[in-house]
């Protein structure tokens, strides 16, 4: 698992590759990794990874990061390298404090450590403010102002929060570990190159017995495994300098070749605090780092619905072709409102002559000729029907059915030999034949979409309400 | 022959076999219309799982020449066991004419091993002119069911059933309209019935339609989850030319800030239709029209969010279980102090929290780009607001028929917020808010941990 594979995920998943259907298939055919999310990222990414265009936004980070991490390394090595000779140099008058030495690969890589804890714990927060205290956050910063660095890929990307914490914690550590290379190297660069006189001093008034268990504590890793570094009380003693110079001119200079014996000491503070433990907590960054790294897939954008798409069932219930819509002519109908008080005939589209009758009492009409057709009448029984009609036809039709071709195929009959149809689409009995506005609407919806109808359709009235 | 169930909804015009259709297929694309015979072509819809047909409704046009069929197929009276291929002879023949294009898209998934889903409106009296068509499917010898629709108020199944008992071995109601999960299984599990080959494949189908609608409700609640944390962390940023801060900025930036809140929710709101298959939905919100009910307005406050009171009291609950943490740690030895202390500092803090949405800070002085920042939102009663319109959508959707048409209208009162968010939840809810606010990164965990209790809250509101 890499920062590569996680930015290349994220490139797949903003160019949204792969349908439903696929991501189900891959799924299905490495089930072995089912339980393995990760692992069945890395695979799916795989797979599609040739979709990307080059160069990939993974080639483009990675090389940005390394260059600048490499940039910030060599820095900080220089600056170690420097800051050792600084400290470590003599000039024959006087010797050098070691307490300052002791300060810079002592104290300062254990707070800075301290430090690095605290920001760990509180990486999860993206605005965590000992994050961005870190050299190496500020560093990056500076060195985005140089042109080469700029890349608009780059600036437009947005890594997640605790990712990005990580990894400047990690790099962070990683610098720190090169300047305290460079203190080290400046340590035996100038043990080999000069002979300096190690002294300690300060203003406090501390007994070289207090100083002596002071560094015998902090030589405490390595002081059985290798007793000479550590310095003797009689050493201590002996290399205590004061500003007024009085022991220097009898202690020291007939101790003079003993003064050197503390490099090893200081080689091995810096070895451990500075280096060893440095090591330490740049392993704890990486092992954090990969905890975001993992964490970061599955934040991604789409990375869960991925899952899911591979993992869950794929159910579906939708219609494999398109709905076949026609459009149709239409013609106008004519309307009218009120009923005559008789007509040549009344007929009733499946509705029996009993019931023509009580309707044709409630609406105040009368005919000589009532028939049922459609219904459980035959064909050739409701062709004669028609055939037989003249004059003006009332046809009763049920409102609420809609017309079926069958009674069109009737009117189509009618019209061909009758002067006049009104179409009456009555209501339910219980309803006292009262017609819904929306049946209405149907019916002479249908009735105009008729094509045989166009002609003749002066013939045909409708009743509304 | 195809090995799968399938089942040919069948009927007269405009009883609303589209309307079935597209209910037990949750499909709200297929077109439902008041005038008749809109549907020409038979239309499949097969239940596939993982590519994998495990049945097919199909969707038909209605009877349009039902008597001149019959009297055709009675014309080539033979017997019982010869009369499905009379009723292949009729497709044979008429195939290619249109005038009997209808009753041949009907019949030709019958005779090629389809059941048969006969479609009647209970809501409208019995008629005789529907014998021709159900004399019709029982030429064709193929098991079939009838559904008893009801499409207006009125009842008539008494006199439907009498009749329909005559031609199929069985006869259910079902209403696609007010249909719910229950009601299409119970379907599902009739239609299983009609075959015995069948019954395996549709009582699978049963248990994935259950799995399906499960995988869509955890679905919906991790939309929902990542909607308040992206809400609830957002911040809005705006670059300021000026030295100093004019009012205008500050209107400004709060005004971007609602703004990304409403396409948010939005933009959650279509996820959600989309999920459940509700992609042609029309709805009105008139809670979202900005001039009167407004997402931060006093009123949306008290109908999705919380009450000041409630507020309150959620604020000091969960400012005492922190506090109570620490009394833990110091074993009592703090007189249970912390627990007061949090108390009332979450109280409070949540009190006179209820008005304000988030703080708006100037940044970047010291390093030049000066902008100004509002965000992540402050206000504890948002989340509330912005969930219980959102889980009152998602309800609204999820319990939505497929054959519905309507627009629907996104309007609650109180009543709606006793339906999901009692003490316990709100409380449970409160921490995850908190830690959405903080504006830490997104774990998968934390919001998998928050989904469940939205799927449990949503699960209660369907219960009820």
């Amino acid at each position: 698992m890499h920062l590569k594979s996680y930015l290349n995920l994220y490139a797949l998943l903003q160019n949204n590759v792969s349908t439903r259907e696929e991501r189900r298939a891959f799924g299905l055919e490495n089930d072995t990794l089912k339980n393995k999310p990760i692992k069945q990222l890395l695979a799916w990414e795989n797979k599609y990874i040739h979709h990307l265009k080059k160069p990939l936004l993974s080639e483009d980070v990675s090389s940005y990061l390394y260059m600048v991490t490499f940039s910030l390394a060599i820095i900080a090595f220089i600056l170690g390298l420097l800051s050792g000779i600084t400290l470590l140099s003599y000039n024959g008058h006087e010797p050098v404090n070691i307490v300052y030495f002791i300060a810079m690969v002592v104290f300062l890589p254990l707070f800075t450590m301290l430090l690095v804890l605290f920001s760990m714990l509180r990486a999860k927060n993206s605005q965590s403010v000992l994050v961005h205290l870190t050299p190496a956050y500020w560093m990056e910063k500076i060195l985005k102002f140089f042109p080469s660095i700029d890349d608009k890929n780059i600036k437009k990307f947005k890594i997640n929060p605790l990712l990005t914490n990580w990894i400047v914690i990690r790099r962070s550590q990683l610098i720190a570990l090169f300047f305290s290379l460079g203190l080290l190297l400046a340590l035996l660069g100038v043990v080999l190159t000069k002979d300096i006189a190690f002294a300690w001093s300060t203003t406090l008034h501390i007994t070289p017995e207090t100083f002596h268990g002071f560094l015998n504590a902090l030589a405490l890793p390595w002081r059985d495994t290798f007793p000479t570094a550590v310095p003797s009380i009689e050493l201590i003693e002996r290399s205590q300098y004061f500003r007024l110079g009085d022991k220097l001119s009898e202690e020291m200079i007939s101790n003079a070749s003993q003064l050197g014996q503390w490099w090893k000491f200081l080689a091995l503070a810096t070895l451990f605090y500075a280096l060893l433990l440095r090591c330490v907590m740049y392993g704890l960054a990486t092992l954090g780092y990969q905890y975001a790294l993992k964490k970061s897939f599955f934040s991604l954008e789409g990375a869960s619905l991925l899952l899911s798409n591979m993992n869950e069932t794929m159910i579906t219930t939708n219609a494999t072709v398109a709905e076949h819509i026609v459009s149709s002519s239409h013609t106008d109908i004519q309307e009218i409102r009120q009923l005559k008080a008789s007509y040549d005939f009344v007929q009733g589209w499946a509705i029996p002559i009993s019931k023509l009758q009580v309707m044709n009492d409630t609406m105040k009409v009368s005919s000589p000729n009532i028939f049922e057709v459609g219904g459980s009448n035959t064909l050739s029984e409701d062709r004669a029907i028609a055939h037989k009609s003249f004059g003006e036809v009332l046809l009763y039709v049920k409102a609420w059915e809609p017309p079926t071709l069958d009674i069109i195929d009737y009117i189509e009959e009618l019209v061909g030999v009758v002067d006049t149809v009104i179409l009456y689409p009555i209501g339910i009995e219980d309803e006292m034949y009262h017609t819904k506005e929306k049946f209405i609407k149907i019916w002479i919806e249908k009735i105009s979409m008729i094509d045989n109808l166009i002609d003749n359709n002066k013939k045909i009235w409708i009743k509304i309400p | 022959m195809k090995i799968h169930p399938r089942f040919a909804v069948v009927g007269h015009p405009n009883k609303g076999k589209s309307s079935i259709v597209s209910a037990l297929a949750l499909d709200d694309s297929v077109q439902i219309s008041d005038t008749p015979g809109t549907t020409h072509k038979q239309r499949s819809f097969p239940l596939k799982v993982d590519g994998k047909v495990l049945y097919e409704l199909i969707d038909t046009p209605g009877f349009q020449r039902a008597r001149y069929v019959l009297e055709w197929l009675q014309k080539h009276a033979v017997s019982a066991d010869k009369k499905h291929e009379v009723i292949q002879l009729f497709i044979n023949e008429y195939e290619d004419n249109k005038r009997f294009n209808d009753e041949i898209e009907l019949l030709k998934p019958i005779v090629d091993g389809a059941g048969i889903i006969y479609i009647v409106d209970a809501s409208k009296p019995y008629g005789e002119e529907y014998e021709a068509e159900m004399e019709i499917l029982r030429w064709t010898g193929q098991p079939s069911m009838a559904l008893v629709n009801h499409i207006e108020e009125t009842d008539y199944t008494l006199e439907w059933k009498r009749a329909l008992g005559q031609y199929f071995k069985m006869v259910r109601t079902f209403n696609p309209m007010t249909a719910n999960l229950e009601d299409h299984i119970s379907i599902l599990e009739s239609m299983a019935q009609l075959k015995e080959e069948w019954i395996v494949p549709v009582k699978a189908s049963i248990i994935l339609f259950e799995q399906y609608h499960a995988q869509m409700l955890d679905k919906s609640c991790e939309v929902l989850g990542k909607l308040v944390y992206d809400a609830l962390s957002h911040k809005e940023e705006l670059s300021l030319k000026t030295e100093e801060v004019e009012d205008r900025d500050k209107e400004k930036i709060e005004e971007k800030y609602k703004e990304y809140l409403r396409k948010l929710e939005i933009k959650t709101q279509k996820k959600i239709e989309k999920i459940w298959k509700h992609e042609h939905l029309e709805k009105t919100q008139t809670l979202l029209t900005f001039e009167e009910i407004d997402l931060f307005s006093q009123e949306a406050a008290s109908v999705f969010g919380l009450t000041r009171k409630e507020l309150l009291i959620t604020g000091a609950t969960s400012g005492a279980i922190a506090g109570a943490g620490l009394d833990l740690l110091f074993l009592g030895h703090t007189l249970l102090l912390g627990g007061a202390i949090g108390g009332l500092v979450g109280g409070v803090g949540a009190y006179f929290g209820f008005d304000e949405l988030s703080d708006i800070k100037v940044l970047g002085q010291k390093v030049g780009k000066r902008y100004l920042q509002m965000g992540p939102m402050k206000n504890r009663n948002f989340p509330y607001i912005l969930l219980g319109r959102a889980m009152y959508h998602t309800s609204t959707i999820a319990n939505r028929s497929h054959a519905l048409r309507n627009t629907v209208e996104l309007n609650t009162n109180n009543a709606f917020k006793e339906q999901w968010l009692d003490d316990d939840l709100r409380a449970s809810l409160e921490k995850y808010h908190k830690l959405f606010r903080a504006g830490e990164s997104l774990d998968t965990g934390i919001l998998g941990e928050y989904k469940a209790l939205l799927v449990k809250a949503l699960k209660k509101i369907n219960n009820n």
